[in-house]
This record gives C-alpha cells, structure tokens and sequence, in this order.
C-alpha cells in the first residue's frame, strides 16, 4: 500500500475558487429584498454544498444579531400551529421573522412529505415573515445539514428572528441545540409520562419549556412533573427554565409566550451569551472547514480513496486495528506550520 | 434520479371540502422521491403562489374538483407570470373536460390528470418535465 510522500500544505491549489459563480444577478435582487432570490438562494444552499462557502463569504457582515430559536418536541403536540402564533407575535412586537421548518426525509427514496404550512397559513403573503420547509436529506431524522446556512441567508435577507421548528424526540431535537441561541421544548398535556423517556439532554438544554394544548385537562400535571424533575436539579444552569402552558390553538397564553421569548432573547444578548454561542459555532465551524480543506487538498495529491478502501478489505480480513494504518497513512503526510502563523 | 429532489407544491384552491385526492397525490410524489409541500385545503391562488415562490418550488400541483377549475387554474398560471414564476411547472388534477384541458394549455398549465389516470403517469410526467426545463441560476 503505498502512497508517496504528500505535502498538505501547498497551496497551489486551493479549494476556495473551485466553487461555482453565482449570476450577480441574483445577489442584486436578493439586497434588494427579492424574496423569490432569497428563495432561490436558498435552494442554492440545499442543493449545492460546495458553493455554500463563496455564499456564506456574500453574507459575511451581515450577520450576527439575529436570535435563533430552536422549537422542538415530540410529534403531534403542535409545533406547527405554536410556531405560526408565536411568529405572528414576534412580527408584531417590530421584528422581521424567518421560519424554516424541518422534516424527515424517508431513508429510502429520499422524498420528503412537509405540511407544515397547513397550520402556517395565516402569514402567507405577510412581508414581515419569511417561510421555508426544508427537508432534513442526509441529516437522516435529525436537521438538514444546511440548516445554519439556510438560516444565515434568511438572517443576511433583514430577518432578526428566526424559528427553526423541528418535529421529534431524538436526534433532530439535539442537533437544534447546536444551530438554536434558544431552545423552546413544546409538550402536552397527554404526553406527561414521556418525560421520562424524552432524549437526555434535551430537558437540560431547554431554555423554555411550554406545555401546549393546555385546553385540554391534563396540563397542569405535566406541569407538576417537570417542576418536579428541575427540582431535582437537571436544568442547565442549576436553573428551571420558565414553564408556560398555553393554547396554540385558541390562542391562549401566546402573548405572554412571546414577551417570555422576547425576554430570554435579550437577556441572552446583555448577558454576552448570544455571542458566545456564535463563537463556539464559529470555532466548530472553522475546525471542521480545515478539516475539510485538508482532506480536498489531501484527495487531490495522492489516491487515498482507492487505498483506503483496499486497506479496509485487508483489516477486514485480518481483524487488524484501523488506527495502526490510521497513524502509517498520516506518517507519510508532511504538514508544516508556518511559525509566524503562530505568533 | 440524478441531482437534488424535484420539490413540489400541492394545495387545493376554493372552498370544497375534502382533499383526500390531494394527499394520494402528495404521498405518490413523496414516494418517487420527491419533496412535496403540502398546503391543505381551502388555499387562495394568491397563497398558493405566495407560498411556491417562498419555497423556490419546480411545480406547483393543484387539485380541483369543484368544477371551478377553469378560474383557478387561469388565475394561479396569471399569478405565476407576474410574480416570476412562469419558468415553473403547473401541473393538478380534477375532473376536467378535454375542451378545457386544452384551453388552459394554451395560457401555459401543463398537463392535467383525472381520476382515472395512473398516479405514476403524474411522477413521469413530472420528472420529465423539470429534466427537459431546467432551472436558469438568474433570477
Ligand atoms: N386541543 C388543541 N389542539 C391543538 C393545539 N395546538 C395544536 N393542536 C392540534 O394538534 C394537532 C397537531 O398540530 P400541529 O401543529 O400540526 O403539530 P405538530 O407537532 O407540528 O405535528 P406534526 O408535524 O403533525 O407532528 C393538530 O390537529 C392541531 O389542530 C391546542 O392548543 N389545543
């Protein structure tokens, strides 16, 4: 198995470039507040991940304020119908609202059934709201992918709220904490035993929790429940986040939800927390795009690909460790720092 | 299938009742791989555009069987033309005579299906059509 010598770090062929142009003229309608170009844009995004980088470098500057509010629970509880109220409220208090709304894909053929708007009808046409369901694709249950990017597009496009509804108790729920400055957990009344069972992490993490359809009897001992499980000492912060109960559907609680999010929003703000999270975003995102970076470039120079795979049939067959030919591989990479790079 | 998922929306325009029709459609698109907004019942042109435009859809598919479908067809293709969107497909079904088929394909709607077509006939025609009509990157 051998690939010669490699040198990662020339540069002679950077991957930044190789991504593909975009008409100019789609960024001058999309300044211009096009929504059929932020659309567009959007779907640029989804569609094709390697021009998310030359995007995200158009967008640069334009973002930071906007609060992502991650709203997510179990299905069936109401996410869609609260998501539409609570968007109608934000718009209300003077803000420019994004909704993106995630659905699973199915595994096997890759289609996507999203009826999210069924219940977000009430906004349509309304300038101050911007909508988008996306499919959740290779994020298989979780979020899509392009999420954060979805929602940098939609922020750059004058946006300074977004909600990023997710459906689902499991890994979608946990991936909206690491895209989300908030997380609302939505539950119900005749979910009172999931609580239980709901994600570890997910009750830590929330930073409000509303039990919806509070019309309905039983709301007040899932209220019971979760007071006790805080008590217990399983909040984030050693604090219990608000718990609200309210009615979507009649309206009911919705004003107080949305002065309580209108509160956290800029409380997270004042307190520094909102750029913090936006740092420890940023520092994921800069470690995984080296990483990235390095493999192209990587790629590019050496047929690492083809031997791998050979490799891989061989320890397969022998039940030899994958890191012994992990540390041989990389001993044949020269990678140089330049010391001043350091400094 | 090469490429991104068609992406599709269906709503059902007026005020007739049921959309069970609809959703058949929907799943069958869903099925063949597709990524199908599903607006629900009692949906106004102006909404179904409005929406289609927002989620950057390929095609919008309508279903209509309340013998109106002349109006809402006629209006949604107009409402296509002026927000931009006359590079998109509009596709449905209903019930709807020959005659009309063919004026509405004059004004631009594309083909039209009835209960008696096989739903696959829709996923073909779909597919081809966004192959043969591929998307301009300008806006
Ligand atoms: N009684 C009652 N029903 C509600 C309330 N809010 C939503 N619902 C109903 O709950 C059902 C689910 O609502 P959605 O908003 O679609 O919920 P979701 O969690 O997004 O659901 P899925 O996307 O279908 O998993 C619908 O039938 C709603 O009408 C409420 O406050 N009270």
């Amino acid at each position: 198995m051998g690939t010669d010598n490699v040198r990662i770090d020339d540069l002679s062929n950077l991957s930044a470039g190789v991504a593909p142009a975009l008409a100019e003229g789609l960024w001058t309608s999309f300044w211009a507040g096009d929504r059929r170009a932020c659309a567009r844009l959007i779907s640029k995004v989804e569609n094709e991940p390697n021009a998310i980088p030359a995007i995200r470098e158009h967008l640069a500057g334009k973002l930071g304020h906007a609060i992502r509010i991650g709203v997510t629970g179990p299905p069936g509880v109401g996410t869609s119908t609260l998501c539409s109220a609570i968007a109608l409220g934000l718009a209300d208090r003077q803000h420019r609202v994004g909704v993106i709304a995630v659905d699973p894909s199915s595994p096997f053929t890759g289609g996507a059934f999203m009826g999210d708007r069924v219940r977000m009808d009430k906004f349509v046409g309304d300038d101050r709201i911007f909508m988008r369901s996306l499919a959740s694709r290779e994020g298989r249950g979780g979020l899509s992918p392009s999420t954060p990017s979805v929602a940098d597009v939609i922020e750059a496009f004058g946006m300074d709220r977004i909600l990023i509804e997710t459906v689902g108790v499991g890994q979608a729920e946990l991936d909206v904490m690491n895209t989300a400055d908030l997380v609302v957990l939505v539950l119900q009344p005749i979910t009172g035993d999931a609580i239980q069972s709901m994600k570890a992490g997910i009750i830590e993490a929330a930073d409000l929790i509303v039990v919806n359809k509070s019309d309905l009897p039983g709301a007040d001992t899932v209220l019971q429940s979760l007071r006790f499980v805080y008590s217990l000492g399983s909040a984030k912060s050693g604090k219990a986040p608000p718990l609200l109960a309210v009615s979507a559907q009649q309206t009911e609680g919705i004003e107080e939800l949305v002065d309580t999010i209108e509160q956290l929003s800029t409380s997270i703000v004042q307190s520094g927390r909102h750029q913090e999270l936006r740092q420890m975003r940023l520092v994921e995102e800069i470690k995984s795009g080296i990483v990235d970076e390095l493999w192209q470039r990587y790629l590019r120079q050496s047929d690492a690909e083809r031997v791998i795979e050979e490799a891989a049939k061989q320890l397969v067959a022998s039940g030899g460790s994958a890191y012994k030919f992990v540390r041989e591989m990389c001993s044949k990479i020269q990678l140089t720092v330049d010391p001043k790079a350091n400094a | 299938m090469s490429g991104s998922p068609i992406k599709v929306v269906v709503g059902k325009p007026g005020l007739d009742g049921h959309d069970r029709g609809a959703k058949v459609v929907a799943r069958t698109l869903v099925e063949a791989g597709m990524e199908v907004v599903y607006l629900g019942l009692r949906q106004t042109p102006e909404s179904i555009v409005a929406a289609a435009l927002e989620e950057d859809a390929d095609v919008i598919g309508l279903s209509v069987l309340s013998g109106a479908h002349m109006t809402h067809f006629k209006r949604v293709r107009a409402l296509m033309e002026e927000k931009g969107l006359g590079d998109r497909l509009l596709t449905g079904g209903g019930i709807i005579p020959t005659k009309d088929q063919e004026t509405l394909a004059a004004l631009g709607v594309g083909r039209l299906f009835g209960p008696g077509d096989d739903p696959d006939a829709i996923v073909d025609y779909i597919r081809d059509w966004v192959r043969e009509h591929p998307r301009e990157d300008a806006v």
